[in-house]
């Protein structure tokens, strides 16, 4: 009969297509992670494989950007599904801090990490350490015509020559360290002229690439973004200029993990955070992204400019806090 | 009984008894009212919370006016260059003589099976040049140029010549009878043509994004990856949500009228061909200039990349993954959206009545609302009020459900309106229940409209990109959010194979779907 044939039909149609749209149902006994990774994709897929290679524990990864996961996990409160977040930098973690929304982390994994890259409540560890640079196309601009300060970036002599990335948390920690240097007026000054003169990129790949093409001399960047398009073209056009005499262009930040309070598994989540701090995953972490490791002893072997070789502003990331003043200062000035 | 039979029976004058729809019919109708409503209350909601004051201090700055103009300016601009092509176009492969039209017409609608996101992926990577408002309206103008072409070149096509030659023989020049004529008479399709196109630049974000113009749909995207869901993003969300409300209005306001009526008797001729004479040449190159730029700078860069990309690394499995994943997602869309468009056909089609004409505008009003500020409430919504749908499949099939309804629904209604009520009530006399004589008397009937549906839902869910991106399960990947992933990251390479498998796998049918049913004489 023609009629049940077309009504199976459409049942079977139906139920194909939300059984295929059901993710699988995982058998229960088994303890799943689920990590907020606002780092870089490639270095959160790559230590979940490694950790569960380790453990046989499967993490899942939540791709985003760390102001929004973090932003997230407050929204999300007791109801999160994230067992650990793991942000580019450390501000983000202070507000879940400062909100009460993190577990402290296990006194043998604190342990292996310098005192002042860890907060002081034990609530979020850093990772591994970046240096704020300024990439430069040789072509366009000589080295030496670099500003010795990155305030001087401000002036119109820089018009349509420096790009920078207002999203970025790493843009926003180097404003507050700023606003810490030299007071909020300074700041407000300095993102007030790049917004005139600067020219804004969407993420800090973009802009690299922009310089290394020749279409922008200068960008605001962390140093690792170079090494990474390093990778990926073996020679490139564009350098890094490091500031020295601890202005804020050389701003030192860390990446930071830290485990939610609401976490189902509390157990596993600091055994990953463990791992993270540890010798083997700190490897497996700057092996894919050419960061500095913070496990004490322990130096980079990706050829960066040795650590410390850095002329960093004296600017913690306890000075940083959460970073909102940045933020602030940005919608005034107009930038987002 | 065969469908012709209930066709002749539904034709024969019957007028339906109002009765009251079954609670299996208002359910589902009340349910998107609803649902449809939540980017209003998700606004709203969130402008309580920011406190009024903070909310009028957010929306009233120089920021949102730039943002404003963009928007305005693009929209503007595509909208504009999309009439002059599609109505130049349509006039030259319709009315004139040009050598080789058909294959023409055939080949100037190949921007249908390229997603925006990806074509403007292409340009960009071509060159930075290409970035900014000039980039957007030229990348946007070829990639929706169809959308005037192609029913302009319907209409044109079945016009009743007569209709000019009665103002040639009034003393009217060439010229003149185009433009008092012949426009007038196109106005219609012109126009309805014009305003999807500019909500599309509305609602538009991936391309966008990839160009580097700051629209509001970009804005709240970055809002939402600077603070998650915030006051911000809301009220951005709330101009955007107005700006789509008036072309909406004008949308309603504008169909339906200026409907031309033929009264004379008997079919049209064909219309007379223009002979182009020496502009052949002219009109030759036209075509080639805009199939070149159109869709051979596209095609070409992607298949350029995808020569790159291939050759350096081809991640089969992960891109094997975000394969099944759009699959089934749009599988269970196309699903969800059928479960929803028959009750909602039936209510309007058998129950007029306040809600059926709430029914009846439901598919226009889904259609006005951006895919981003839909994620964003339901981000919003599940979290607070159901947490057990939150970051599951379920609630992006939700978002699918609302996005793509309204290409369900004109299919289904038409087929419904041919299954005569009559016969599933002769059913019920034989004993059957009304789900029973509805699955086995109307349900075959308007089977092959389902396929319809099934296939246009499915097909356009397989691009969908916003929704996906903010509603998908944690570490699922699908192949459009994978396009746009690397392209951010300035991989064009890595994101040449995701975004050559998403042409091949919806924008090629979408294509011919769409010409078969316009260029088909």
């Amino acid at each position: 009969m023609m009629f049940r044939t077309t009504l199976r039909r459409a049942l079977t149609f139906t139920l194909l297509g939300l059984t295929l749209a059901t993710p699988l149902t995982q058998a229960a006994d088994k303890v799943e992670l689920t990590l907020y990774n606002g780092q870089h994709k490639e270095v959160g897929d790559e230590l979940a494989k490694a950790f569960e290679a380790k453990t046989g524990i499967h993490v899942n990864v939540r791709k985003g950007s760390s102001n929004q996961l973090a932003s997230q996990v407050v929204e999300e409160g007791d109801r999160s599904p994230a067992d650990v977040i793991y942000t580019e930098e450390s501000p983000p973690l202070n507000k879940l801090g400062e909100q009460g929304l993190l577990a402290k982390i296990d006194d043998a994994t604190l342990n292996v990490l310098p005192k002042n890259y860890v907060a002081n409540n034990g609530t979020w560890m850093g990772v591994t350490a970046r240096v704020r640079v300024v990439a430069y196309n040789p072509k366009l601009v000589d080295e030496k015509d670099l500003p010795k300060t990155v305030l001087d970036f401000a002036q119109p002599q820089w018009q349509g020559k420096v790009g920078f990335v207002p999203t970025s948390g790493a843009f926003q920690e180097q404003a507050v360290a700023i606003i810490k240097l030299h007071g909020k007026e300074a700041a407000e000054e300095w993102l007030t002229g790049l917004r005139a003169f600067g020219k804004v990129y969407s993420n800090n790949m973009v802009a690299l690439k922009a310089v290394e093409n020749g279409e922008v001399a200068t960008v605001l960047v962390n140093n690792y973004y170079w090494f990474a398009l390093q990778r990926e073209k073996g020679q490139l056009d564009s350098k890094l200029h490091y500031f020295t005499g601890g202005d804020a262009g050389g701003l030192v930040t860390v990446s930071s993990a830290a485990a939610l309070k609401s976490s189902k598994h509390p157990k596993e989540a600091q055994q990953l955070l463990a791992y993270m701090a540890s010798e083997e995953g700190q490897r497996v972490i700057t092996q894919t992204s050419a960061e500095y490791p913070l496990h004490k002893g322990m130096t980079s072997d990706r050829g960066l400019k040795p650590f410390n070789e850095l002329e960093p502003p004296k600017v913690t990331p306890a000075d940083l806090g959460n970073a909102e003043e940045a933020l602030e200062l940005e919608r005034e000035v107009g930038l987002n | 009984m065969t469908p012709s039979l209930s066709a002749s029976l539904a034709a024969g004058g019957y007028v339906p008894r109002r009765k009251r729809p079954s609670i299996g019919l208002l359910l589902p109708v009340m349910l998107l009212v609803l649902l449809s409503l939540l980017p209003l209350f998700y606004v709203i909601t969130k402008a309580w919370q920011a406190g009024w004051t903070e909310a009028l201090h957010l929306l009233w700055r120089p920021y949102v006016f730039g943002l404003l103009r963009n928007t305005l300016m693009l929209m503007t601009g595509v909208t504009l260059a999309c009439g002059i092509i599609g109505l130049s176009l349509a006039w030259l492969l319709e009315r004139s003589n040009l050598p080789g039209r058909r294959v023409w017409g055939v080949i100037l609608c190949l921007p249908f099976a390229v997603p925006a996101f990806v074509s403007s992926f292409t340009w960009v990577s071509l060159s930075a040049h290409f970035e900014g408002l000039g980039g957007a309206i030229l990348v946007m103008t070829l990639s929706k140029y169809p959308l005037i072409f192609l029913p302009v070149a319907a209409t044109l096509r079945n016009l009743d010549p007569s209709l000019e030659e009665s103002a040639r023989t009034l003393g009217h020049n060439r010229w003149g009878v185009f433009f008092r004529v012949t426009l007038p008479l196109l106005w219609p399709s012109l126009l309805a043509g014009s305003l999807l196109i500019a909500l599309h630049m509305l609602v538009e974000f991936g391309a966008l994004s990839i160009i580097g113009l700051q629209t509001f749909t970009t804005a709240i995207y970055q809002q939402f990856e600077l603070e998650f869901s915030n006051a911000n993003a809301a009220m951005l969300s709330a101009v955007l949500l107005v700006l789509c409300m008036a072309l909406l209005w004008l949308e309603l306001r504008v169909r339906g009228k200026g409907r031309h009526v033929r009264t004379g008797q008997g079919a049209a001729r064909q219309a007379g061909q223009v002979r182009l004479g020496p502009w052949t040449l002219l009109g030759q190159l036209y075509c080639l200039a805009l199939a070149v730029i159109g869709s051979g700078i596209p095609l070409g860069m992607l298949a350029y990349w995808l020569a790159v990309g291939t050759s350096a690394a081809f991640p089969a499995s992960e891109i094997g993954e975000a394969l099944l994943s759009s699959l089934a997602l749009s599988l269970g869309g196309a699903a969800l959206c059928l479960v929803l468009a028959v009750p909602v056909g039936l209510l309007v089609v058998r129950h007029k009545g306040r809600l059926a004409i709430w029914a009846e505008r439901l598919p226009y009003l889904l259609h006005a609302l951006p895919g981003l500020v839909i994620a964003l409430s339901l981000v919003y919504f599940a979290l607070h009020y159901v947490p057990a749908l939150y970051q599951t499949s379920g609630l992006l099939l939700i978002a699918y459900a609302l996005l793509f309804l309204p290409l369900a629904q004109a299919p289904v209604r038409t087929a419904l309106n041919k299954a005569a009520p009559q016969l599933e009530e002769a059913a019920r006399t034989l004993g059957a229940s009304s789900f029973s004589a509805f699955c086995r008397v109307t349900l075959p009937i308007i089977f092959p409209a389902l396929g319809a549906a099934f296939a246009l839902v499915f097909l356009d869910a397989m691009k969908e990109l916003t929704a996906t991106l903010l509603l998908s399960p944690t570490g699922l990947n699908t192949l459009a959010t994978a396009v746009w992933a690397h392209t951010s990251n300035v991989e064009f390479a890595a994101a040449a194979p995701y975004a050559a498998l998403l042409i091949v796998v919806s924008g090629l049918p979408v294509y011919l779907l769409t010409t078969r049913m316009y260029l088909s004489r």
